[in-house]
């Protein structure tokens, strides 16, 4: 035997022929070519793809029934499109790293840290408003930085290194003032309470803000890379994507997005308040997820994360009218997510792999319907 | 191209048949005790089909007890497959495994399973915990786990099991400080704990890919007595020198049928090679298209890094030069490196005279490359996207119009056009990735780069798990490439497909480039032999005296 072994040998790699299985029913009821205009529409109207608007119309009628009097009015609405704008801006900005397939834990205490920081600036430190008000969005901005350094560099997990600065950033937030700063500037106040056609300003943000994103996420090159990283870092890289630039970035834009909403909320209770941001976490990742099954078969996207905001709050507000406990809200948002999801999961298997469903689908000998995955 | 393959078919058919005539194993197996009349285990009839491909054709193979069978073949030639039939992991189509205890006992089918045992090349242990508690993890569970353990009976019991292997280490040290032998004696071990008669099947797949020649022997010792014991084994290598070594028998599988069963001493190095490698190419035919320029369009110059040791090589346009070799004889890491995908140790690469010598991927892209990973699902593909956001994903630029959003029109057109060339199935841009077969996301994957027109492209196993009818469709794709100007470099643990695509082959071993075919020269006996290392003369008269 010759001594200079060589101390590897080859690894079969045999196919992999359990993917293919699954896969060879499929091919005779798959479409050739697009699918019809009239399948088109009709899996785009499908329960699973736009469940939450169903769900909208189902909470409306129920309420307009159970509580008409005070449901039904244009004030409900109005109060609750100002009520939800900030909540929907915080959601709006997890977005941005879900799709690019990190957490980011921290949001709620980038939220807390902007808010404290515009007061303090102002009313302790005497800083006129507007490099006030930069200073604040920076400095929020910043701790987005710092989640992308430890999530790109120092490759920590996204979820532990975020939950890391989201502690941190709280610690500094009472360390900046442990009480509420009273007695802001009205100037300030009037870019959160400003009323035009009715509505206070932050509905329109929202709008602004979740069309400028629907537009680079969904419609342009950035935002292909943005999902390509969220779906597979390796493969994303290997296609040229710089995709520690993507994820850093996108920390850093979730964070500034929260320190504006931080900002808003300060100027319009009139208060610095170091309590205000972790709050604002739970619901932005139950709007998010809630969201993500929504429209785009799975994936995390603008529209679905604002209705999902919308239909949530809608029921919620119904309850409350309705005259249910205190505890509903969490009870209802907690439910409605678990069931969302569950259902899209449900769906998943229904085009993937469920046995079931391949037996349904080769008596009906039918083009399969646009797939709904992830 | 000439195929210098008229004499394999052949010879290999006279080899088959003698081993049929020899008939099934008798006692004569020089290493193993005598087996008795039955066979312990006996295979009959075995076949599997997965779609496309039969992946084994009528296996029928017995092992006796005290017997050690090797099991040899190609990559896909239908050992894995066999060996999951066996464990279960697949329902055979067709075929019987029967199991007789040294009771008389017969148990068939299903019934046989608890009877056998599989050590994976994963072993399946937890690296943080010791030999005793891996040991413990399979035992039934009851209330008395919450007692106290007797660690000291246990530990005295497993150190006289290694005794017995003639080997011995701390069994309470975590596994993953063991060596890797140690760890794998481990897993017999705990194999054979399990057992509930002494005659049972012990499957080793792979068992030695990770350990170097002493630590080869230390297992090798630790399967004997394992044999001893009046247990049969099945041990799968693509180590032939290790076969000889080891086994009473050889089973050589190709295309999924038995081509030999042969005792030991009926067969030599060569024979293996030629059992291995021989059968009849399909039905591509690769035509050269390289372009007799005196700069070649690619130079790689002394490239190092990972298990690449150097590697000097030029590639004309519309050449395809193959890399033939054992996974991790450095072939595996040569296309990263040159795409920079892995961190270089040293080289440079040029393109058109001109060095360009990528950083990441991102700079390999803008300087012309391409590359088709060997792990399309964690590499290659989003498979949560559609086909035409993958096949788009490189030089996504090109589609933006002056708004900076993506021109809808020209990204439909662009991705009709390669759905159309690749014939994929289904014809749906829309369609998202994961739902397509494996076949047709591999097209997605190379009309990806295809479509950025690129001056190298690398493939590193480019039809891996896929059928014959894509399988052709790539080659052709490839040969397409090749033809508009690209120079291709393959990087295959097929040897045929080798021999089928490409114009030259390195065949690496160590690191290095141990031979270059082209020509006559290029078979896929050659391939095999340059990558085992069984050929050179030299080596062949050391093996003889050691043997």
């Amino acid at each position: 035997m010759p001594v200079d072994e060589p101390t590897h040998a080859a690894t079969e790699v045999d196919e992999v022929p359990v993917e293919r299985v699954e896969h060879v029913d499929q091919d005779p009821f798959e479409a050739e070519g697009e699918p019809s205009a009239a399948r088109r529409v009709l899996s785009a109207l499908s329960a699973g793809n736009i469940s939450a608007i169903y769900v909208f119309v189902l909470l409306v009628v129920i309420f307009s029934i159970w509580v008409p009097d005070t449901f039904l009015t244009t004030e409900t609405f109005k109060s609750l499109l100002d009520q939800q704008a900030l909540p929907a801006l915080v959601a709006l900005a997890l977005v941005v790293p879900l799709a690019a397939g990190v957490f980011d834990l921290s949001i709620g205490a980038a939220v807390g840290l902007g808010a404290i920081l515009i007061a303090w600036l102002i009313q302790i430190k005497g800083v006129a408003l507007v490099p006030a008000l930069a200073i604040s969005v920076v400095g929020a901005g910043l701790v987005g930085a710092v989640n992308g350094v430890l999530v790109t560099r120092m490759k920590i997990d996204s979820f532990i290194a975020t939950l890391g600065t989201a502690s941190i950033i709280a610690a500094m937030t009472f360390w900046i003032s442990d009480q509420q700063i009273l007695g802001l500037p009205s100037n300030l106040e009037s870019i959160a309470a400003t009323k035009l056609f009715g509505f206070t300003l932050p509905v329109y943000y929202v709008l602004v803000v979740t069309i400028v994103m629907w537009y680079v996420l969904e419609r342009t090159p950035v935002g292909r890379r943005v999902y390509a990283t969220g779906g597979n870092v390796d493969a994303a890289r290997l296609s040229g994507v710089s995709t520690r630039t993507v994820v850093f970035v996108s920390f850093v834009i979730c964070s500034t997005l929260a320190g504006i909403v931080g900002v808003l909320i300060t100027a319009r209770l009139g208060t610095g308040d170091p309590t205000v941001g972790p709050p604002y976490l739970l619901p932005a990742f139950t709007a998010a997820f809630l969201g993500a099954t929504q429209f785009r078969g799975g994936r995390f996207n603008v529209w679905g994360t604002v209705l999902a905001v919308y239909v949530l709050a809608v029921g919620v507000k119904g309850l409350q009218l309705g005259g249910a406990p205190i505890w509903i809200p969490d009870l209802f948002n907690g439910t409605a997510l678990i069931l969302a999801v569950a259902l899209a999961q449900y769906q998943r298997g229904a085009t993937g792999s469920s046995h079931v469903n391949r037996l349904i689908a080769r008596f009906k000998r039918q083009p399969d319907p646009e797939p709904t995955e992830v | 191209m000439a195929y210098d393959d008229e004499h394999l078919p052949n010879r290999s058919v006279k080899v088959d048949e003698s081993s049929r005539a020899g008939g099934p194993p008798g006692p004569s197996a020089p290493a193993g005790r005598a087996a008795g009349s039955t066979p312990l285990l006996e295979i009959t009839g075995m076949s599997k089909w997965f779609p496309g491909n039969l992946a084994l054709d009528d296996v029928s193979l017995s092992v006796g007890a005290g017997e050690i069978l090797a099991l040899v073949g190609q990559n896909g030639s239908g050992k894995s497959t066999l060996i999951k039939v066996l464990a279960g992991f697949h329902d055979a189509d067709g075929g019987d495994i029967s199991v007789t205890l040294s009771d008389g006992e017969v148990y068939e089918g299903a019934k046989a399973r608890p009877h056998l045992h599989f050590i994976h090349q994963d072993l399946g242990l937890v690296p943080t915990l010791s030999m005793i508690e891996n040991l413990d993890l399979d035992r039934k569970s009851s209330w008395r786990d919450l007692l106290p353990s007797r660690t000291s009976d246990e530990v005295a019991a497993a150190q006289e099991l290694l005794r017995e292997f003639g080997t011995m280490f701390d069994v309470r040290a975590p596994i993953a400080s063991l060596a890797p032998a140690e760890r794998t004696i481990v897993a017999i071990v705990r194999a054979i704990t399990g057992w509930t008669d002494p005659n049972s099947v012990l499957v080793l797949d792979e068992p030695t890919s990770s350990l170097n020649r002493t630590e080869v022997d230390r297992l090798f010792r630790a399967v004997r007595a394992v044999a001893a014991r009046g247990a049969a084994i099945i041990f799968v290598s693509h180590r032939l020198d290790e076969v000889m070594d080891l086994a009473d028998r050889v089973v050589v599988l190709r295309d999924g049928r038995k081509v030999a069963d042969v005792e030991r001493g009926g067969f030599d190095h060569d024979d293996l090679v030629r059992m291995i490698a021989g059968r009849e190419l399909a039905n591509f035919q690769h035509e050269a298209h390289a372009q007799d320029e005196a700069v070649p369009l690619i130079e790689i110059r002394g490239l190092r890094g990972h298990t690449v040791e150097d590697l000097t090589v030029g590639l004309r346009a519309g050449e395809v030069v193959g890399l033939g070799g054992l996974l991790g004889s450095g072939r595996d890491d040569v296309a990263r490196l040159i795409y920079g995908g892995l961190p270089r140790e040293q080289g440079e690469i040029l393109i058109e005279g001109r060095v360009v010598t990528p950083k990441g991927p991102r700079e390999a892209i803008a300087a012309g490359m391409g590359l088709v990973p060997a792990d399309r699902a964690a590499d290659g593909l989003v498979m949560t996207m559609t086909v035409a956001e993958n096949l788009v994903l490189p030089h996504m630029s090109r589609l933006r119009t002056p708004a900076g959003n993506i021109k809808v029109s020209r990204e439909k057109a662009e991705t009709a056009k390669w759905i159309a060339s690749t014939e994929l199935r289904p014809q749906r841009a829309a369609a998202v990735v994961r739902l397509l077969s494996g076949g047709n996301q591999q097209k997605v994957v190379l009309a990806k780069w295809l479509r950025a027109e690129p001056k190298l492209l690398l493939l590193e196993e480019p039809t891996q798990g896929v059928d014959i009818g894509a399988k052709t469709m790539i080659y052709e794709l490839i040969a397409s490439a090749a033809q508009s100007g690209a120079a291709v470099l393959v990087s295959s643990s097929d040897a045929k497909e080798l021999v089928q695509i490409c114009d030259r082959v390195l065949v690496f071993r160590d690191g290095v480039v141990a031979a270059s075919l082209s020509g006559a020269q290029l078979t896929e006996a050659n391939i095999i032999q340059q990558s085992l290392r069984v050929f050179t003369p030299a080596l062949d008269k050391g093996e003889a005296d050691a043997g």
